[in-house]
């Protein structure tokens, strides 16, 4: 899918639509132009003897006619053009999501922050523009500079040919010099924009440091040195703006002048009657309204391509990370991928059904058929699928998760994120990981939730690969992360997404189960207070638990625990711990930790650095035998030796 | 319109000079109605062509002056709009960063970045628009009005008519759209706000196995969105609507009565011509303004809120009487008298550390702060700190807004010379709160500052910010090299000298490992660094700018623990010989502080050394004990 994936799919399915709008636009400039026009003739007709009303009653009514549908028709124009393109935003929203939505698990590596995700969004929002101020507008004059031409052709080839050649240079050759004067320009514009951007938010994010540095005068002086430049280029495109409008302006006056002489000319001949040199000298300006905007519309090209290049930038990388995990072995994104393209071979819908394609097996039917398309893992994934279902209808939740030394590393000549791990983890099994940034903890869970797939070993859940689970891990393994995010809805709502078949009951069991009580009983609608955006309303350790109640009623053999605790304080950490274990008794619980508080409720503690395992074992095992465990476990758990001194006393 | 337009610098100039030209504009618009109604009645009379080149080249003429004005009154407002808008970014920008951090962080990174950035040019916007659309509307309906009523008064009276009919309908539908828009805000912001929701908690709704079906909820909503849009959009486009209609009906009555007069002989053609020609002119500045009349607005709304954060107070330190009152008032600027103490700035001079990079307390103390003459009488070294300084804290308050609780109550503390301090509490206690304070972020609502014998009202001065290096959870680092990067606060420090810094604060390994070393560049727009790293580049520039005061804020608490232990090693040793505050709710810390201040609900609970407090069996304790407790 090219760059015009984002545009021509929907001009043909809203063909029909696209065409009444600009038809519409075509009528209103149309409506203002015969206002002028029967106007113009209708008071220089009433101006020949004999003087009789019946004489112009015709165009008396055109008059009165025109001059009340130009406001009507523009209405209903842009009603129906903001209309169908706020149905296309819709569309490529979820068109967007759905190239997203394979990706979940890696945008937060793959992007520094949410912004991009908002950056997104807007770019789908600019793209309206694109219809809105261009597209449409474009068309609309084109159709009138046709119409124009071949009205005056009637009457006179040549002089038609002189119009066509004035209002070339309205809609084309101004266009065209401006897009080529300024592109340079307002992509430099751009830029330097983006620049300024992300130098004023880390400079505002830094705030404190400028301030103590004492240095903040030198960043205003330097930002405002930035900006300066900026609108230098800025002006020098206004300046040519305003040079284009009076260009434009001047081609006009020449083309009324023009029009009065061709006019009194052929008036003079005979060929027309007096009563149209009025008529046609007054009708020029209002349809040169429909072409002067045209350079602007034009002008406007190369800011669309920003957005449309980011949006193309999010649909290539799919089949790089697909490509990265081909290698790796088979993942279920590059089942997706190949899935979308097969469906999207038979047409119809185009777009959308290729990106409706990724929808994965829902359906029994569909899914055999997809996998078919798909390949091996298709039908993997898929036989995966119905095997999962029967198990969990027989033997209810459990997990035996084992890792057989596992090896991961992204590229064929990356470093080893994780190698040769060993892990087994029966049903109900508590394993604490720890480590730096970058041991590859997050490796191992990707590996573990079967989203990468290893590039050495196996990793495996009741015997089978975790990658050929793909959409159904969630039914298997669910997972509390440093930031999960809360829904702008509430606080019910946030928990039923747990479960969506749960009831008012279920909710209120698992918030209880998280310890929710007091805190939903302080809310103004219990359970139905909205949390606000991005669980705005709640404290840290309040949208953990929010996010606890949740994925216990997701009800899942396996936990994964990604640092849920970073940045909590040391009491708020240990009761909301303390909660999570009290509520996960029989659940196998992968913890990845950055503190040892509660590692001694482990059954094992695993210690990784560069991918490997460094020191393993219980707490007991580990504070017997190893000085370092020791060391690390006194800084977390301050006085501990010496209480265990007293109490040894 | 807008009470402030006129305040703005050279904006008479601009108006005299947009107002002349509207004039000329006016008039040439005139000219070419008149000229043009004379070539067409003309040739209409059957008069040859060749006579009429004079009159048409008059019209085109008249034609181009008009457009020319126009060019040059967009030119001129759109100078003056970017001197204006420039000047004011500056000043926000300036007021930005003597507000702080606080204040940035109240109102949103996000917020604030855009308000500079786009609200800028919005406003810029507005500027430009404003000044010709205002004089347009003032100028040319009025004047080409009386020139109709002296060539036929019954169009005279259609227009007339006309103009408020259309002003009263577009206010009127412009109040109910709003109203309405008002109505479904809550709805609508939720609505259009889904989407951005939505992808921002994809990868939860990944694991929460939602994510597929989750695409059906955005069409659905994106549907909801659309149609309460549309509710909107049928009520705001009809005052568009209404604006076209009575114009296109007024042009269309004008036409019509011109027809019917001139049928009975009553009007000249020339006349009627001139008057149909002029009719759409006398509503193209009312049109105008309703084209631009959201562009304004937005830019109108933009320039308040610039001024609301530069007409914001930021609160100097002032020096208070000698004798520093204890009572618990702030002290107004204008109340702090000068004070003769050049005897005792010599003494205070000739102890402090002189040498020092970046401790030079004559170096243009206040710079930024030239506002009062309070300030510039503070001599500089009373927030020079040496080894026998003294700084004390006598019942200070911070109160965040009028009649809301206080954040801070009553603290009243005393350092001197050096040491470790370590401020300790659950979070929301005031830990940031004090350092904020005792970093000079934050002016004191409440209380006064005596610092090496003189009383202030707060430590906002940046002869006391030059004293202090700073370590929050996220230091700033920004894009650039890492040897820029720790020569953040002394950027003529040599190569040499940062290598030292570099290597004191444990970072060679990490510039060893990097192809181009100290010269790599990092922050937005090269290498990311982890958090540990990070850290230890703040660490480099504390260390590389010797500043005889360091305050960290919560500097470990979310690292892993082993990269903590590293940190905490790396550091102890630096603290040696500064006065060091360090806010935590790490408890490891405090057995390495000289003092523990123990920090509850925004008061000090406990002052005293580890082994004191523990012998206290109080506040302290209760951490400590509950820590050890482990989970149950």
């Amino acid at each position: 899918m090219k760059r015009e994936g984002w545009f021509a799919p929907y001009v043909s399915s809203y063909f029909w639509r696209f065409l009444l709008i600009v038809l519409l636009g075509a009528l209103t400039i149309f409506s203002a132009s015969s206002l002028m026009y029967t106007s113009g003739f209708l008071i220089s007709k009433a101006s020949i003897p004999p003087e009789n009303i019946l004489m112009i009653y015709v165009p008396i009514v055109g008059v009165r006619a025109f001059g009340t549908s130009r406001a009507v028709i523009h209405y209903v124009e842009r009603l129906v053009g903001h209309d169908t393109i706020l149905r296309i935003l819709s569309k490529m929203r979820q068109r967007l999501y759905r190239i997203l939505e394979p990706q979940a698990l890696f945008l937060s590596s793959r992007f520094r922050t949410g912004d991009i995700l908002g950056m997104l969004a807007d770019d789908i929002e600019y793209l309206q523009n694109v219809y809105l101020r261009t597209v449409f507008p474009a068309v609309i004059a084109l159709i009138l500079y046709a119409a124009a031409v071949i009205a005056i052709g009637t009457f006179d080839v040549r002089f038609a040919v002189l119009v066509g050649l004035y209002i070339l240079v309205l809609v084309a050759v101004l266009p065209l010099v401006s897009l080529l004067l300024t592109q340079k320009r307002q992509r430099e514009i751009k830029q330097e924009r983006n620049r300024l951007y992300q130098k004023l938010t880390d400079a505002v994010l830094g705030m404190s440091d400028w301030m103590i540095s004492g240095r903040q005068g030198q960043f205003v002086e330097t930002y405002e040195a930035d900006e300066r430049a900026v609108a230098r280029t800025d002006a020098a495109l206004r300046r040519w703006a305003r040079l284009r409008m009076f260009l434009g302006q001047t081609v006009i006056g020449i083309g009324v002048v023009s029009m009065i002489w061709w006019a009194g000319g052929e008036f003079a001949q005979g060929a027309i009657p007096g009563t149209l040199i009025a008529a046609f000298a007054l009708v020029v300006f209002p349809v040169a309204d429909a072409f002067l905007p045209i350079s602007e519309a034009i002008e406007k090209i190369p800011q669309y391509r920003n957005s449309l290049e980011r949006l193309a930038s999010v649909e290539e990388r799919p089949t790089e990370l697909a490509a990265g995990g081909e290698k790796a072995g088979n993942t279920s994104y590059e089942g997706d991928s190949k899935l979308a393209e097969a469906d999207g071979v038979d047409g119809g819908d185009s777009a959308l059904s290729k990106a409706g394609g990724a929808d994965g097996g829902e359906s029994g039917s569909a899914n055999l058929e997809q996998s078919e398309a798909g390949g091996v893992v298709g039908s993997d994934s898929s036989r995966a699928a119905s095997d999962l279902s029967v198990a969990n209808g027989q033997e209810g939740h459990s997990a035996h998760i084992s890792l057989h030394n596992a090896s991961y590393r992204y590229g064929e000549a990356g470093e080893w994120s994780v190698r040769d791990l060993a892990l087994d983890i029966p049903q109900g099994a508590k394993i604490a990981i720890i480590g730096r940034s970058g041991a590859g903890k997050s490796t191992l869970l990707k590996m573990i939730q079967g989203a990468i797939a290893p590039t050495a070993g196996a990793v495996t859940i009741n015997g089978r690969d975790a990658a050929s689970y793909g959409d159904r891990i969630p039914s298997i393994i669910s997972v509390l992360n440093q930031r999960p995010h809360l829904f702008d809805t509430t606080v019910a709502n946030n928990i039923r997404l747990g479960d969506p078949d749960a009831s008012e009951e279920d909710i209120a069991k698992a918030g209880a189960l998280a310890k929710l009580g007091d805190l939903i009983a302080c809310l103004p609608a219990g359970y139905d207070t909205r949390v606000r955006e991005a669980g705005q309303r709640f404290s840290g350790g309040e949208r953990q638990r929010i996010a606890l109640a949740r994925i216990l009623l997701q009800n899942t053999p396996v936990v994964l625990l990604d640092e849920p605790t970073v940045g909590l304080d040391p009491r708020t950490e240990r009761e909301l711990l303390s909660t999570i274990f009290a509520a996960m008794e029989d659940k196998t619980l992968i913890w990845v930790t950055h503190h040892l508080v509660g590692a001694e409720r482990m059954d094992e503690v695993i210690f990784m650095e560069n991918g490997r395992v460094e020191m393993r074992g219980t707490h007991a095992e580990l504070m017997a035998s190893e000085p370092r465990y020791r060391r690390l476990y006194e800084l977390d758990r301050p006085g501990y030796a010496a209480q265990r001194a007293t109490s040894a006393n | 319109m807008d009470r402030n337009l006129l305040g703005y610098k050279g904006v008479r100039p601009v108006f005299l000079a947009v107002g002349f030209l509207t004039l000329v504009q006016s008039l040439s618009i005139l000219l070419l109605a008149t000229s043009l109604a004379e070539v067409i009645s003309a040739l209409f009379a059957g008069n040859p062509l060749k006579e009429q080149w004079g009159t048409a080249l008059l019209f085109l003429l008249a034609f181009l002056v008009r457009h020319a004005c126009g060019l040059l009154m967009s030119s001129i407002s759109y100078r003056f709009a970017e001197k204006t808008g420039s000047a004011m970014r500056r000043e926000m920008m300036d007021r930005l960063f003597r507000l702080g951090p606080r204040m940035a962080g109240d109102q949103g990174t996000g917020t604030l970045v855009t308000l500079v950035l786009e609200g800028v040019t919005k406003f810029r916007t507005y500027l430009e628009l404003i000044i010709p659309r205002m004089v347009g509307m003032a100028v040319t309906p009025a004047l080409l009005l009386v020139y109709v009523y002296t060539q036929d008064r019954m169009s005279g009276i259609i227009l007339t008519l006309t103009m408020p009919i259309i002003i009263v309908f577009m206010i009127l539908i412009g109040m109910t759209a709003r109203k309405q828009m008002d109505r479904q805000l809550e709805s609508y912001r939720t609505l259009s706000n889904h989407f951005v929701d939505s992808l921002r908690g994809l990868e939860t709704l990944k694991f929460l196995g939602r994510s597929k079906d989750h695409s059906e909820a955005i069409t659905e909503v994106s549907d909801r969105y659309r149609s309460a849009t549309m509710r909107t959009l049928r009520v705001a486009f009809l005052s568009s609507f209404a604006l076209d209609f009575f114009t296109m009906l007024s042009v269309a009555s004008v036409a019509v009565s011109l027809g019917l007069r001139l049928v009975n002989g009553e009007m000249t053609l020339v006349t009627g011509l001139m008057i149909l020609i002029l009719a759409p002119e006398y509503f193209l500045p009312v049109r105008l303004v309703g084209a631009d009349f959201h562009a304004t607005l937005d830019g109108k709304e933009a320039g308040e809120a610039m001024k609301s954060i530069i007409d914001r107070e930021t609160v100097k330190a002032v020096a208070l009487e000698h004798s520093a009152p204890s009572s618990s008032e702030a002290v107004a600027g204008d109340e702090g008298r000068p004070e003769d103490l050049s005897g005792e700035e010599d003494t205070a001079y000739a102890s402090s550390a002189a040498g020092k990079p970046g401790t030079n307390p004559s170096g243009g103390g206040n710079a930024t702060g030239a506002s009062g003459p309070d300030v510039s009488a503070l001599p500089d070294s009373v927030f020079a700190w040496t080894d026998s300084s003294s700084l004390s804290l006598q019942g200070i308050g911070i109160r965040h807004e009028e009649d809301g609780p206080s954040s801070l109550e009553e603290i009243s503390l005393q350092f001197t010379g050096t040491g470790t301090i370590g401020i300790i509490g659950e979070s929301g206690a005031g830990k940031s709160t004090l350092i904020d304070v005792l970093a000079g972020f934050l002016h004191p609502s409440q209380g006064s500052i005596k610092i090496n014998g003189y009383g202030v009202s707060a430590l906002t001065d940046d002869t006391w910010r030059r004293q202090t290096s700073y370590i929050p959870q996220r230091p700033y680092i920004f894009s650039g090299t890492l040897a820029d990067n720790v020569r953040f606060y002394y950027p003529e420090a040599s190569l040499d000298a940062v290598a030292g810094a570099v290597a004191a604060a444990g970072l060679s390994p990490l510039a060893d490992s990097l192809p181009d070393g100290l010269n790599e560049m990092i922050g937005g727009g090269g290498r990311s660094l982890s958090g540990g790293q990070e850290q230890r580049v703040a660490l480099a520039r504390a260390l590389l700018s010797s500043r005889p005061i360091m305050l960290l804020d919560e500097p470990t608490a979310h690292l892993d623990i082993e990269t903590e232990y590293e940190l905490k090693e790396t550091m102890l040793p630096l603290f040696e010989g500064k006065l060091v505050f360090l806010a935590t709710h790490r408890l490891h810390w405090m057995s390495d502080m000289d003092v523990i201040i123990v920090m509850k609900q925004g008061r000090v609970a406990e002052v005293g050394t580890h082994q004191e407090l523990l012998e206290r069996k109080g506040t302290y304790y209760e951490l400590v004990e509950a820590q050890l407790e482990g989970i149950h």
